[in-house]
């Protein structure tokens, strides 16, 4: 693909508009009540009977967090009473007993997330109960090339706690850093030191981790282009293997917590560009490839090999090589991707534990997929997992004249070809230099559920593009 | 189900996004046979077009659809019809002493359910869907009356008779599992052709335990098969879609079996 990225701020600011972020699509607005536990059921015993079942990916979902950091749009309860933890590790694992028997036993584990909230808000050994559980409620994969990995706010990491993960099988982490500038730590309200921050990493690193990602987010109110670089600079040093830089989306009327942001502090949009563009200018500068959306990596890094052999994937849980998985979600508002279907877990912890305390699956709303789903869901991984979308393919596959069948894409994309973020190149739609920092404008071109003006412009589902 | 009533068919397959996902017939008209009719060639090559069919009281009737899992018939039954698929998938299958479910085969649009009943009063199997089935329905003993007037049907019944037991036969014998896979495969690929249907890409609408079943082998053992014959090269996986990538060694792995 090409892994060029121009950077035009003109072009960036007329283009930034809500838009989903395509970590499924149709996105989750889509999900319906009446998707119920028996179609999860259904979908799990018809995925079974494939000819070649896929392998599983486990999302494990723990709400908890000490503190609410401002900026946060995650489903997560603020608590400091740590005693909360155990019993929702024991609702997990009576869930886990629930949906494994759903699905085959010669369908291995290849991948276990654990994300938040705060995955060690759980006391080491509650996790490693829980982690035992799962092994033996499910096969997990043996190869090397399995990803075991979690979520953790270096705030809460305690000396031996990483030892402790990596004896529970975990290879990867990812910390949580948003930005090191003491200002915009007060305004966000999340006060993290450079120093134990940089002591998690290194003890990942001496316990074999095979990669390490970092979470940066500009946009934060009270954030400078003199305050990121240092942050840039901090980071580039520690060298993780991966580097997500997220835009901030102020959504106050939707996150609560948001309404504690000062919206005078918050950098206007010319300002939001200046911190996108030091950011990608310094990353790859330090040698990291741009794999999409907002992620880098390292050469070396598996997903930066994937990007180069066409084999990147995208799932819920972002970027990675395994999406050719079925995805199971366990715990209060996880999401499912099983077969043709995306399910989602009640999303509050009170109907999510009465219904895991009853042996009720928790399954709270979805979506089956239709066919013309499946196909732009192709199209749309193709250009955010490539930059491309390859006509050819999409049309031997799907058995469909491309031109035809997307002619009202194609008209959507005509001002984004007189403005030089794609062009044609045989059968190929490819997203130009200037195109690639702006996949999910063109992505939304193929969204047939954005077709209705009222639901893309009136209400701000979405994040910002930017 | 009367004639005419399959636009919502033919509409929704226009749209038709999976490679065979639900390969359907054309349905022909009150003229011209259905494209994947099981008869009409013999027919024709006698000079019986479909009017003149109609004359004979050679009552044909399109029935379904049968929704996934719906039986056409069951084991005793009795016997009055045989039926060729017009769209989707049919499986037949015994229940054996212990009650174990033994498959006998599967049916694909332009073949014929029904045949080994034929020698007896009542089906000898069931009969199940395994997606949404349509079926063009033929009364036994007017086909059987209509045959004698025509040389070319009885023939080509014979033909469908002894392909049936054929099928049969293909399986039985000391074969490896990757063997087994491969004529299965193949098989399939030549049955798709066979009605104008892609030879190298299509659907697979039975479970992979029906597949083992069939092919007497473990359902972990035709995933691995599957798995084998994709690391190789020789084909490609997606769901239920296959892709045969190589089909000159799938073939050739085939060979002991269908033997040609």
């Amino acid at each position: 693909m090409n892994t060029r990225l121009e950077f035009d701020a003109e072009l960036l600011r007329r283009y930034d508009r809500p838009g989903p972020r395509y970590t499924s699509y149709p996105s989750a607005p889509q999900f319906s009540p009446r998707f119920t536990d028996a179609d999860f059921r259904r979908q799990a015993a018809r995925s079974n009977q494939e000819p070649i079942p896929r392998d599983l990916s486990l999302y494990v979902h723990v709400p908890f967090c000490f503190s609410p950091c401002f900026y946060c749009g995650c489903n997560r309860i603020i608590t400091r009473d740590l005693r909360r933890g155990a019993p929702y590790a024991e609702r997990l694992v009576r869930e886990a007993e629930m949906v494994a028997p759903l699905f085959d036993r010669d369908r291995d584990v290849v991948q276990l997330h654990f994300g938040g909230g705060t995955p060690n808000f759980l006391e080491p050994q509650a996790l490693a109960g829980l982690v035992a559980s799962l092994g033996r409620f499910f096969h997990f994969s043996t190869a090397a090339t399995r990803d075991f990995s979690i979520e953790l706010d270096p705030r809460s990491v305690r000396d031996g706690d990483i030892a402790a993960y990596a004896a529970m099988g975990f290879n990867r982490a990812s910390f949580g850093v948003q930005d090191f500038d003491r200002a915009v730590q007060l305004a966000i309200n999340r006060e993290q030191s450079i120093e134990e921050t940089l002591r998690a990493i290194d003890a990942c690193r001496a316990h074999g981790f095979r990669s390490v990602n970092v979470d940066l987010i500009y946009g934060l109110p009270r954030q400078t282009l003199a305050g990121f670089l240092h942050t840039l600079d901090t980071i580039v040093l520690a060298r993780p293997d991966r580097v997500a830089v997220y835009g901030y989306a102020h959504m106050p009327e939707k996150f609560k917590a948001q309404r504690q942001i000062d919206e005078r502090e918050l950098p206007d949009a010319a300002e939001r560009l200046a911190l996108l563009q030091v950011a990608i200018e310094r990353l790859t500068a330090a040698g990291y490839c741009y794999i999409g959306l907002d992620h880098f990596a390292l050469p070396g890094d598996d997903l930066s090999l994937a990007l180069e052999a066409g084999s990147l994937q995208r799932n819920f849980m972002g970027y990675t090589t395994h999406a050719e998985s079925d995805l199971i979600g366990l715990g209060a508002s996880s999401i499912s991707h099983v077969g043709d279907s995306y399910s989602q877990n009640c999303r509050d912890l009170p109907p999510w534990e009465s219904a895991v305390d009853q042996g009720r699956l928790p399954v709270a709303r979805g979506l089956m997929l239709d066919d013309d789903d499946v196909l732009r869901a192709q199209v749309i991984q193709q250009l955010m997992c490539r930059g491309l979308i390859d006509r050819a393919q999409i049309e031997t596959r799907f058995g469909i004249d491309f031109d035809s069948y997307f002619a009202e894409s194609m008209a959507r994309l005509l001002p984004l070809i007189a403005d030089g973020l794609i062009a044609f190149d045989g059968s190929r739609i490819v997203a130009t230099s200037r195109g690639r920092l702006m996949l999910r404008i063109i992505a939304m071109c193929f969204d047939r559920y954005l077709a209705t003006p009222s639901v893309a412009e009136t209400q701000p589902r979405h994040s910002r593009a930017l | 189900m009367a004639r005419g009533a399959r636009c919502g068919a033919r509409a929704s397959a226009m749209i038709r996004p999976r490679a065979a996902s639900g390969p359907i017939a054309d349905d022909g008209d009150a003229f011209r046979f259905c494209s994947t009719c099981a008869f009409s060639a013999a027919c024709l090559a006698q000079g019986f077009d479909k009017s003149k069919l109609e004359e004979l009281h050679m009552l044909v009737a399109h029935v379904g659809p049968y929704e996934e899992g719906a039986h056409i018939f069951r084991e005793g039954d009795p016997f009055e019809a045989i039926a060729a698929v017009r769209a989707g998938t049919v499986k037949t299958y015994v229940n054996d002493s212990e009650g174990r479910e033994q498959v006998l085969g599967f049916f694909l649009p332009g073949e014929v359910i029904g045949l080994n009943a034929i020698s007896h009063a009542r089906y000898p199997c069931n009969a199940v869907a395994l997606d949404s089935v349509m079926l063009c329905r033929f009364s036994f003993p007017n086909i059987a009356a209509l045959a004698t007037r025509v040389p070319g049907l009885q023939q080509h019944l014979f033909r469908l008779l002894s392909e049936d037991i054929g099928k049969a036969a293909l399986l039985a014998g000391n074969f490896t599992a990757d063997e087994r896979m491969a004529a299965f495969i193949v098989a399939m690929s030549r049955r798709h052709a066979a009605r104008g249907f892609s030879a190298t890409r299509f659907r697979l609408s039975m479970t992979r335990t029906d597949i083992a079943n069939y092919l007497r082998l473990a359902s972990e053992s035709v995933s691995r098969g599957f798995s084998r014959l994709q690391d190789a090269g020789l084909l490609h996986v997606d769901r239920r879609e296959i892709e045969i990538t190589d089909p000159g060694k799938l073939e050739a792995l085939a060979r002991n079996i269908l033997r040609e």
